[in-house]
C-alpha cells in the first residue's frame, strides 16, 4: 500500500524539482554586475579577499568598485577559517585578512608575498606602533605577538621575520582595538576597576571569555597576573610551566561553576551581554556597541593592567602577480587613503593610517571616536543609525590612551603545542 | 491492519506525535516570532517593537556576506548533488542485485563512508587537494565531499528497495518479449520512482545543510551554512531568522502545492 | 514465524550470459566505486599518512613519526573527551531511539489513511529542511535564561529564579542533537515498517495476540534493522558533531571532533589528522559491532 500512495506524490514532487532547477538558474543570473569601472574598465579586475566578518565589510567592497573599479570579491569566515584557508587553499584567494598572531604561523608556509613599501604611498604615515611597537617613542612595547615583530621581512623571498624595520612589509595593518572587559553597569553594582574582578564570587555563573585557545588563554593571563596568582616573564610566550599553572588556576575557576560560556563569535558575546547572561566579559569595542544599540547599558571598562591588543592587516597572496599584483598594491593604497579608515574608526576600531582617516571624519567624530572628547552631536555608526547620544564620551578615553596602555598582543607561543592540548583539557574538565 | 476502533493506544500515540511535532516547531517558532524584531531589536527576546523589517532587510547589501550568491551556490550545489545521488545509487543498486567481486567491500566503503566523521573527510579532501596541487571549490571539492556523504544514504535506500523487490515482475516482462531495457525502463523503474525521488529530496537537503564537510573544501566562495556562520563574526540581526522564517515557509509552500497537487491527480484518476 | 520471512535474502535473478551481465554490474558499479575512492578513500590515507608527518611552528614535513599519536593517546584530557563525546553519543541514541519508534510507529501502524501518512511525515520533515546552525540557534532565546521557558515558568510563579542548567550545559547539548538529529531516526525506522507485510500483524491478532504482543513479538523484531541503521546515523552523527557541542554548551563542554578543530585552528594538522585516525577507528569498530548485530545488507 505504500507503494501505491506514494506514486502520486512523487510526480509532482518530480515537476516541482523542475521549477527549483529553474529558479535557481534566475538567481544565479541576476548576479549582475553593476556600476561603472573606471581605472580598470579596460582590464576588468577581481580581487578575491578572504578574512572575518569584523573588516570584510561589503561597503569597503562598494566604494572599492566606485572608487577604482576593482570588483572585490569578499568571503567572510571565523577567525579559525580564515587562518587554515590561507595556508591550505592558498589559491583561493587574492588577498587575506588575517590576524597578526596567526601571521606568525601563516606566513613561514609561504603563502603570503611580501610588499615593497616602496610602493604603498601612505607607508610613511602608518601608525609606528606597526613599525616599531611603540605608539610615541617612548612608550614601552607590550608583550605577545606585536606586530612589528611579524611585520616585516629581510627581502622579497625571505621566509623569516626581520627583527627591525625593513623594505617588506608582511601586512599592511587594517584594523586594531584594545581589547578589555565589557560589563553591564546595570547588574553588576559596583565599579570595575581590574581583570581579576571576573573572578569576582558575587558574579559567579555570569561570566565569561574567549573561547579562541591563543586569544582565550592571554584573557586567563590577564586575569590571573591581575588576581596576583603570577607574574609572566611574558604573557604571549608563556613556559611549559606557566601554562600549567594558567590553565590548572582556570580549570578550578570553571569547576566553582564561575564561568557561564566560552564566547567564540561576535555574535555569542552581544547575545550573552544583551540577554543578561554574563554580567562580565571578555569582549570587543563594536560588540559593546552593538549591546549599546539595543538600548541596553553595557560599558567597555578600562582596567588598570591595561589592555589585552590585537590587530589585522591585509597579506597579498603569493600567487599574485603582473596586473593583478599591481591591482592589489592599487586596493591597498587605497585602502589607507582614508575612506576606509574613517568608515572603520566610526565602528569603534582604528585604523592604520589615522592621519588619512582624520579627512573622512567630522570633527566631533574624530573628537569622539580618536580624541576621547565629549560628542557634540549624536554619533551615528556607518549605516546612519544613532549610536551615543550627544556628550557622551567614549569608554576609554583617546586613541593614545587606550593603545597606550596595551600590556599584551594577542599570540602564538612557542609552545603553542603544549598550550592547544592543556586548553582541550581547560574545555574538557 | 488497524484496529477498527481507535483505541487508547491511538490517543496516548497522537499525544505523543504531537509533542514530537510541537518539539520540532518549538524553536522554530521562537525563530518565527523573532523575525519579526523592531529595527532596533536583537536576536533574543524580549521583542523591540515589532515590523518587517528584516524580512526586507534579507533582500538587501548586508554589512558582511551575500545571501544571494551563497544561496544561489549551494541550490545549484543542492541539485547537483541530487542528480548525482539519485543516478549513482540507481545504478550501484542495479549493480548489488547481481554478484560481482568487490560487492562486500564497496557495500562497507559506503558504509565507510556514512560513518566517517565529516570533519575528517573535509581535512582529507582540503590536504589532499593542498597536496596535489589542486584548486578546491565549492562545485569540485566540496561536491565531492557531500557525495561522500549522500551517496551511502542513496545506496542504502536502494538496497532496501531491491532487496524486498521481487525479481518476477521483470521476469514476467522478459517472458512477454521486453528487452533489459523496456522492462528497466517500463516496468522497474516506475516501481522505485518513488523511492529515486525520496533519495533525490534527501540528497539534496542533506547538502543545502551540510556545513563541516564544506568547511575546508569550499574554495573562494562560501555556501549558505558556511556565510551564515562567517557573518556571525559580525554583528548579527534577525535577519537570520527572518531567512529560517522564509525557509521554512518557502518548504511548507512546497509541501503544500505538492498535497494539492496529489488531491487534484487522485480526483483525475479516480474520474477516469 | 516473522524472522524467517524477512531474513530469507531475495533470490537473484538468473541471467541469461554471465559474463555480459557481470561486466553491466561492474559498470553500474563504477561510479559509486570511482566517487568514493576519490573522495573518501584517498582523503583518509591521506590523513593516515599525515598523521606520522613531522610539524613544527607553520608546516608539516613529511615523515615517520609517532608522537602525534604517543601524545594524543597518553593524555588524560583524549579519554576523557572520547567518554564525554560517548555519553553524548548514548544519550542522544536513547532518545531518538524511542522518539523514532513511537514516532514512526504511530505513523505506520495507526494512521489510517495514505494522504494523512503522507501529509503528517512531510510535517516531521519540515523543519530539517531549515539550517542545521540557525535550528540550532534558534534554542538559544528559548532556554537562555531570559528566555521563553523561563520567563514562562516565572511569570506563572512556578519556579522563583530562571533555571540555569537549560542553557550551556549538557542538557542543552543533548537536547539540540536529539532535535537535530531524530529525523534520522524516524526515516528508516518508518521505512522498515512501512514494508512490514500487514497479514502478519492480521495472522497474530486471529491467533489472539494482543496489542502489546503484537508489537514486541511482530513489530519490534521486524523493525530492528531500521532502528540499526538509524543508530548508526545518529551515533555516527553525534560522534563526528562539533558546532552543537560548542555552541549549546557554551563552550563548556569538549567533544572529539571540538578537539580536532582546536588543533586545526592552530594549523596543527598532524596532530589532528592522528586524533581524526583514532576516532575514525573507533567509530567503525562500533559501527562494525552493529552490523555483526544486524546484517544490514540481508535485512535491509
Amino acid at each position: 500500500m505504500s507503494e501505491k500512495s506514494k506514486k502520486p506524490s512523487g510526480i509532482s514532487r518530480r515537476s516541482l524539482l523542475k521549477t527549483g532547477a529553474a529558479a535557481a538558474g534566475a538567481a544565479i543570473g541576476s548576479g549582475a554586475i553593476t556600476g561603472f569601472p573606471t581605472i580598470w574598465a579596460q582590464n576588468p579586475i577581481t580581487l578575491r579577499q578572504i578574512g572575518t566578518g569584523v573588516s570584510n565589510i561589503n561597503a569597503i567592497a562598494q566604494k572599492c568598485k566606485e572608487d577604482l573599479g576593482i570588483t572585490l570579491e569578499m568571503t567572510a569566515l571565523d577567525s579559525d577559517s580564515a587562518a587554515q584557508r590561507a595556508v591550505t587553499q592558498p589559491n583561493s584567494y587574492d588577498i587575506a585578512d588575517i590576524e597578526y598572531w596567526i601571521l606568525k604561523k601563516v606566513f613561514p608556509a609561504g603563502v603570503i608575498q611580501p610588499m615593497d613599501t616602496n610602493k604603498l604611498t601612505y607607508y610613511d604615515q602608518i601608525v609606528p606602533l606597526f613599525k616599531t611597537g611603540k605608539l610615541t617613542p617612548d612608550s614601552e612595547i607590550a608583550q605577545g605577538t606585536a606586530p612589528h615583530t611579524v611585520g616585516f621581512v629581510e627581502g622579497p623571498d625571505s621566509k623569516t621575520f626581520a627583527s627591525g624595520e625593513t623594505e617588506w612589509f608582511t601586512m599592511v595593518p587594517t584594523i586594531y582595538n584594545a581589547d578589555t572587559l565589557g560589563i553591564r553597569p546595570d547588574l553588576v553594582g559596583r565599579d570595575i576597576t581590574t581583570w581579576a574582578d571576573i573572578l569576582d564570587p558575587a558574579f559567579k555563573g555570569k561570566t565569561s571569555i574567549l573561547n579562541i585557545p591563543s586569544i582565550g588563554i592571554m584573557d586567563a593571563a590577564m586575569i590571573m597576573e591581575a588576581a596576583g596568582e603570577i607574574t609572566y616573564a611574558d604573557k604571549g610566550n608563556m613556559t611549559k610551566e606557566e601554562i600549567d599553572k594558567t590553565i590548572d588556576f582556570m580549570i578550578k575557576v570553571k569547576q566553582d561553576g564561575q564561568f557561564r560560556a566560552f564566547w567564540k563569535s561576535f555574535d555569542e558575546s552581544v547575545n550573552l551581554m544583551a540577554s543578561g547572561e554574563v554580567v562580565i566579559q571578555s569582549m570587543w569595542s563594536p560588540a559593546v556597541a552593538a549591546v549599546r544599540s539595543k538600548g541596553i547599558p553595557c560599558v567597555y571598562q578600562p582596567l588598570k593592567e591595561g589592555y589585552r591588543s590585537w590587530g589585522g592587516g591585509l597579506g597579498l597572496a603569493a600567487h599574485l602577480s603582473g596586473a593583478e599584483l599591481d591591482a592589489a598594491y592599487e586596493y591597498i593604497n587605497w585602502y589607507t587613503s582614508g575612506w576606509v579608515g574613517g568608515y572603520l574608526n566610526r565602528q569603534g576600531y582604528y585604523s592604520a593610517c589615522m592621519e588619512t582617516a582624520k579627512k573622512f571624519m567630522s570633527d566631533d567624530e574624530w573628537g569622539y571616536w580618536i580624541e576621547g572628547k565629549p560628542a557634540q552631536k549624536d554619533i551615528l555608526s556607518p549605516e546612519g543609525k544613532i549610536m551615543e547620544k550627544a556628550g557622551a564620551v567614549r569608554d576609554g578615553g583617546s586613541f593614545e590612551e587606550r593603545m597606550g596602555s596595551v600590556a599584551c598582543w594577542n599570540s602564538v607561543m612557542d609552545e603553542d603545542r603544549y598550550m592547544v592540548r592543556r586548553w582541550n583539557e581547560f574545555i574538557a574538565s | 491492519m488497524v484496529s477498527e476502533k481507535r483505541g487508547r493506544e491511538f490517543y496516548i500515540l497522537l499525544a505523543f506525535f504531537c509533542l514530537f511535532v510541537l518539539f520540532l516547531y518549538g524553536p522554530l517558532s521562537a525563530v518565527f516570532i523573532l523575525s519579526f524584531q523592531g529595527p532596533n531589536g536583537g536576536l533574543t527576546f524580549p521583542l523591540n517593537g515589532v515590523s518587517l523589517h528584516w524580512f526586507f532587510n534579507l533582500f538587501e547589501t548586508q554589512a558582511v556576506g551575500d545571501f544571494g550568491g551563497s544561496f544561489a551556490r549551494s541550490f545549484t550545489l543542492g541539485l547537483m548533488v541530487m542528480v548525482v545521488t539519485v543516478v549513482v545509487s540507481l545504478l550501484a543498486g542495479l549493480a548489488f542485485r547481481r554478484k560481482f567481486r568487490g560487492a562486500t567491500a564497496l557495500f562497507y566503503l559506503a558504509i565507510a563512508s556514512l560513518v566517517v566523521p565529516s570533519i575528517i573527510i573535509s581535512l582529507g579532501i582540503g590536504v589532499l587537494f593542498q597536496q596535489f596541487g589542486f584548486q578546491p571549490a565549492w562545485y569540485s571539492s566540496g561536491f565531492g565531499a557531500h557525495l561522500t556523504w549522500t551517496l551511502p544514504f542513496g545506496v542504502l535506500i536502494m538496497f532496501a528497495v531491491f532487496n524486498r523487490f521481487s525479481p518476477e515482475y521483470e521476469e514476467a516482462a522478459r517472458d512477454l518479449g521486453a528487452t533489459p531495457w523496456q522492462s528497466f525502463v517500463h516496468v522497474l523503474l516506475p516501481m522505485i520512482a518513488p523511492s529515486l525521488i525520496g533519495v533525490g529530496l534527501f540528497g539534496f537537503t542533506l547538502s543545502y545543510d551540510e556545513f563541516a564537510r564544506t568547511l575546508m573544501t569550499s574554495g573562494t566562495y562560501n555556501t549558505l551554512p558556511l556565510e551564515i556562520f562567517g557573518m556571525t563574526t559580525n554583528v548579527t540581526t534577525p535577519v537570520l531568522y527572518a531567512l529560517g522564517t522564509v525557509t521554512t515557509l518557502f518548504s511548507l509552500l512546497i509541501i503544500a502545492s505538492t498535497l494539492g497537487f496529489i488531491f487534484y491527480m487522485n480526483r483525475r484518476s479516480r474520474r477516469k | 514465524m516473522s524472522d524467517a520471512e524477512a531474513n530469507a535474502p531475495k533470490a537473484i535473478s538468473p541471467v541469461r550470459s554471465f559474463s555480459i551481465a557481470s561486466l553491466s554490474a561492474y559498470l553500474q558499479a563504477l561510479p559509486l566505486a570511482l566517487i568514493l575512492g576519490a573522495f573518501l578513500l584517498l582523503p583518509i590515507i591521506m590523513i593516515a599518512v599525515v598523521s606520522f608527518w613531522d610539524y613544527d611552528f607553520a608546516r608539516m614535513y613529511p615523515d615517520f613519526v609517532t608522537f602525534n599519536y604517543g601524545e594524543t593517546l597518553g593524555s588524560w584530557v583524549t579519554w576523557k573527551t572520547y567518554l564525554n563525546t560517548l555519553r553524548y553519543a548514548a544519550m542522544v541514541w536513547a532518545v531518538t531511539l524511542v522518539i523514532g519508534f513511537w514516532v514512526a510507529y504511530f505513523l505506520a501502524f495507526h494512521v489510517k489513511t495514505a494522504t494523512i501518512q503522507t501529509v503528517l511525515f512531510l510535517i516531521c520533515t519540515v523543519p530539517f529542511l531549515t539550517s542545521n546552525i540557525i535550528r540550532m540557534i534558534s534554542w538559544i532565546p528559548v532556554l537562555g535564561r531570559n528566555g521563553l521557558i523561563n520567563t514562562a515558568l516565572v511569570d506563572l510563579g512556578l519556579i522563583p529564579a530562571p533555571i540555569e542548567w537549560l542553557l550551556y550545559s549538557d542538557f542543552a547539548v543533548v537536547l539540540a542533537m536529539v532535535h537535530l538529529y531524530s529525523l534520522f531516526m524516524v526515516v528508516p525506522i518508518f521505512n522498515t515498517m512501512m514494508r512490514i507485510d500487514r497479514s502478519l500483524v492480521e495472522a497474530a491478532r486471529d491467533a489472539g495476540a494482543s496489542g502489546w504482543q503484537i508489537l514486541t513479538n511482530v513489530i519490534i523484531p521486524l523493525a530492528k534493522p531500521g532502528m540499526a541503521i538509524g543508530t548508526i546515523f545518529v551515533v555516527t552523527l553525534v560522534m563526528a558533531d562539533f558546532i552543537t557541542v560548542q555552541v549549546m554548551s557554551g563552550g563548556q563542554s569538549a567533544s572529539v571532533a571540538l578537539m580536532m578543530k582546536n588543533e586545526m585552528s592552530l594549523l596543527q594538522y598532524p596532530a589532528a589528522a592522528a586524533n581524526a585516525v583514532i576516532l575514525l577507528t573507533l567509530v567503525l569498530i562500533m559501527v562494525a559491532g552493529i552490523l555483526r548485530v544486524v546484517d544490514i545488507r540481508k535485512e535491509l
